[in-house]
């Protein structure tokens, strides 16, 4: 039965709990047989729990092993309709082993509370409506046996197929809530596995090949020549690399660390400058942003002559998101950003203008002999100032260790 | 001039080392690890030590808190390859003076060990933009808190942009019309500034749970 647990994760139990339940219904079943004399056809009532017994085996057997194609926990719906099918059955035989007046008398049929069997399967393997279908069939199937017609309201029939009722419904929701937090557990270690996989790794290729490329950039850069070429490569992958290993933490659903966005921008020419902290953003919003961040820095490498570098600075000061662009390029002369726009050609214009401005935004744009720098303001709106709020442990609790005597 | 290099990666400690005594520095010790590092400190008195974040055996960060509490404090300049920025903001802090990433050129990296010798701030992009994003948090805490922590002036706060937007010192200083020195002034400050409210913040911090005794 572990095993059985393992393979079925969080329905091991319900399986186990149904099988517990359908043995001692069918013992209850033989007992009333028993202590009523074997009713008034007692060959066909033992034959009725004959093959209650044979059924009982097979869905102990079937039930707890699902079909591989099927999504987790899901059952065939062969076995699910032949399980309803073969009880409802059991419980339709009754007349053959019990007389009209034994069901006038209050005698229940032979079939007893073993019925609730496949109301709790349906339930447990396909939720609480299917839980509430199979209730229904089985519950007609009494009622029609003991003459609905003239049935009370307030008759054991009724009373039964309320707690049947009841019985597939709560069931059905209690495994589905069941299999929707197993789920999610499921994700969440995947998640946590997957992020340490990477710190791993990324810390391997930190102390090794990122060292060297960084070393490579270096004495290329003294060196000069060809070497400072190839200095600059290793200084781009170096960047590259780093970018890629680095794994970007979970936001909240939809949102967004800009500074995840904007940090493969770093290169050899082109520092990126943010704040130690999450600046989280809607999705929508943050790449917005990195789009007209990504559109200024393809300004700078088109327009300016090579070897141009540039800043990007993002900021927050919990209204806004303040990002700037500065390169030390021999700036746009006079009019000509005016002059482009009115000619319709304009990436500058259209590209970081038009998506600063969908956002609520603006857009400065200053320019001289000694660079150009544009300036995106965007509203935290949609955020608040509440936004900060979630960050790194403060200062205090991730430096109270090893400095005692000392202050 | 007294200089001790940090880092596990012993082509970088030789090559920093190298480039240290041909610029005309002593270097007196190098280290590998962050407790060797501090036991060496201890011994050797460097004025400067050349700090990498990375290291085998203890956190940059708190060899840079264990040299900043010692008798006569080395200067401490963060030399890293490090993309953890919290932990350069951390170092920084805890009482390094100075930060630059491992691609500088030689002549950045010679230019910055000697002024940080000389008790200057050095500052890359980088840091201002981590500096800056840290008074901000700060300002944004509750208001009890934030009502004792530290302030940037509208004039640090400009200098700290223009520092994190690329300009040079000397670029500052003739876009806000300010000497040199004022620029670099301006730059120190904010960074003591912060450096004080970290050790107030662990004073109170310790006093509070009993760990230390005014006397």
């Amino acid at each position: 039965m572990a095993e059985m647990g393992g393979e079925m994760g969080i329905e091991g139990p319900f399986w186990r709990a149904i099988a517990v339940f359908r043995i001692a219904s069918l013992a209850y079943a033989a007992v009333l047989l028993v202590r009523a004399g074997g009713y008034s056809h007692p060959v066909a009532a033992w034959a009725v729990i004959a093959v209650m017994a044979v059924w009982t085996a097979v869905t102990v057997v079937a039930y707890p092993v699902v079909h591989p194609a099927a999504p987790p926990a899901r059952h065939g719906w062969p076995l699910l309709v032949a399980d309803l099918a073969v009880t409802a059955g059991c419980l339709l035989a009754t007349p053959l082993a019990q007389t009209r007046a034994d069901a006038l008398a209050g005698t229940i049929p032979v079939t007893a509370t073993w019925v609730a069997g496949p109301v709790l399967a349906w339930g447990v393997s396909r939720g609480r409506r299917a839980g509430a279908v199979a209730a229904a069939v089985m519950s007609g199937a009494d009622l029609w046996l003991r003459g609905v017609p003239g049935a009370d309201v307030a008759s054991i029939p009724v009373n039964g197929a309320v707690l049947l009722f009841m019985a597939g419904v709560v069931v059905g929701h209690v495994a589905q809530l069941a299999r929707r937090a197993e789920e999610r557990m499921q994700r969440a270690v995947e998640l946590e596995a997957i992020g340490r996989e990477r710190e791993r790794l990324a810390r391997g290729i930190h102390d090794s090949v990122l060292q060297v490329l960084a070393l490579v950039q270096r004495r290329g850069a003294e060196i000069g020549g060809e070497a400072a070429e190839l200095g600059r490569l290793a200084g781009e992958q170096e960047a590259a690399l780093r970018a890629l290993v680095q794994a970007p933490a979970l936001r909240g659903e939809g949102s967004l660390d800009l500074r995840e966005l904007l940090r493969p921008y770093g290169t050899a020419r082109v520092t990126v400058s943010a704040p130690a902290t999450p600046l989280v953003l809607p999705a929508e919003t943050a790449r917005e942003v990195r789009a007209a961040v990504g559109a200024a820095l393809d300004n700078v490498s088109r327009h300016c002559p090579d070897g141009t570098r540039a800043w990007v600075l993002v900021e927050e000061d919990g209204q806004t998101v303040v990002v700037s662009v500065r390169d030390d390029g021999q700036g746009i002369p006079e009019g000509r950003l005016e002059q482009a726009e009115a000619d319709g050609r304009m990436g500058v214009a259209r590209s970081i203008r038009g998506r600063v401005a969908d956002l609520g935004g603006t857009v400065t744009i200053t320019s001289s002999e000694t660079g150009t720098e544009i300036e995106l303001t965007v509203p935290l709106a949609r955020q608040g100032p509440g936004s900060l709020a979630r960050q790194a442990p403060g200062p205090l609790e991730r430096r109270a260790s090893g400095r005692r005597k000392r202050v | 001039m007294r200089v001790m290099v940090v880092d596990d990666h012993p082509m970088w400690r030789d090559g920093v080392a190298r480039d240290l005594t041909e610029a005309g520095y002593e270097v007196v010790a190098t280290a590998g690890e962050g407790r060797q590092a501090l036991r060496i400190a201890a011994a050797v008195r460097p004025d400067v030590v050349v700090l990498d974040l990375q290291l085998p055996d203890l956190p940059g960060v708190e060899v840079a808190r264990g040299l900043g509490v010692s008798e006569n404090p080395p200067r401490v300049l963060v030399l890293s390859a490090s993309a953890e920025h919290a932990d350069v903001l951390e170092a920084v802090k805890a009482g390094a003076s100075g930060y630059l990433v491992k691609s500088a050129s030689r002549e950045d990296f010679l230019n910055a060990v000697r002024r940080t010798a000389e008790g200057d701030a050095v500052f890359t992009p980088g840091l201002a933009g981590l500096v800056l994003g840290e008074y901000r948090r700060l300002a944004a805490q509750p208001p009890s808190a934030a009502a004792d922590g530290p302030r940037l002036t509208d004039r640090e706060t400009e200098v700290l942009r223009l520092v994190a937007k690329g300009l040079s010192y000397r670029q500052i200083a003739e876009r806000l019309v300010l000497s040199h020195r004022t620029v670099q002034n301006h730059v120190q400050n904010t960074l003591s500034k912060l450096q004080l409210h970290n050790r107030v913040e662990l004073v109170r911090y310790a006093i509070e749970n009993g760990l230390a005794e005014l006397d």
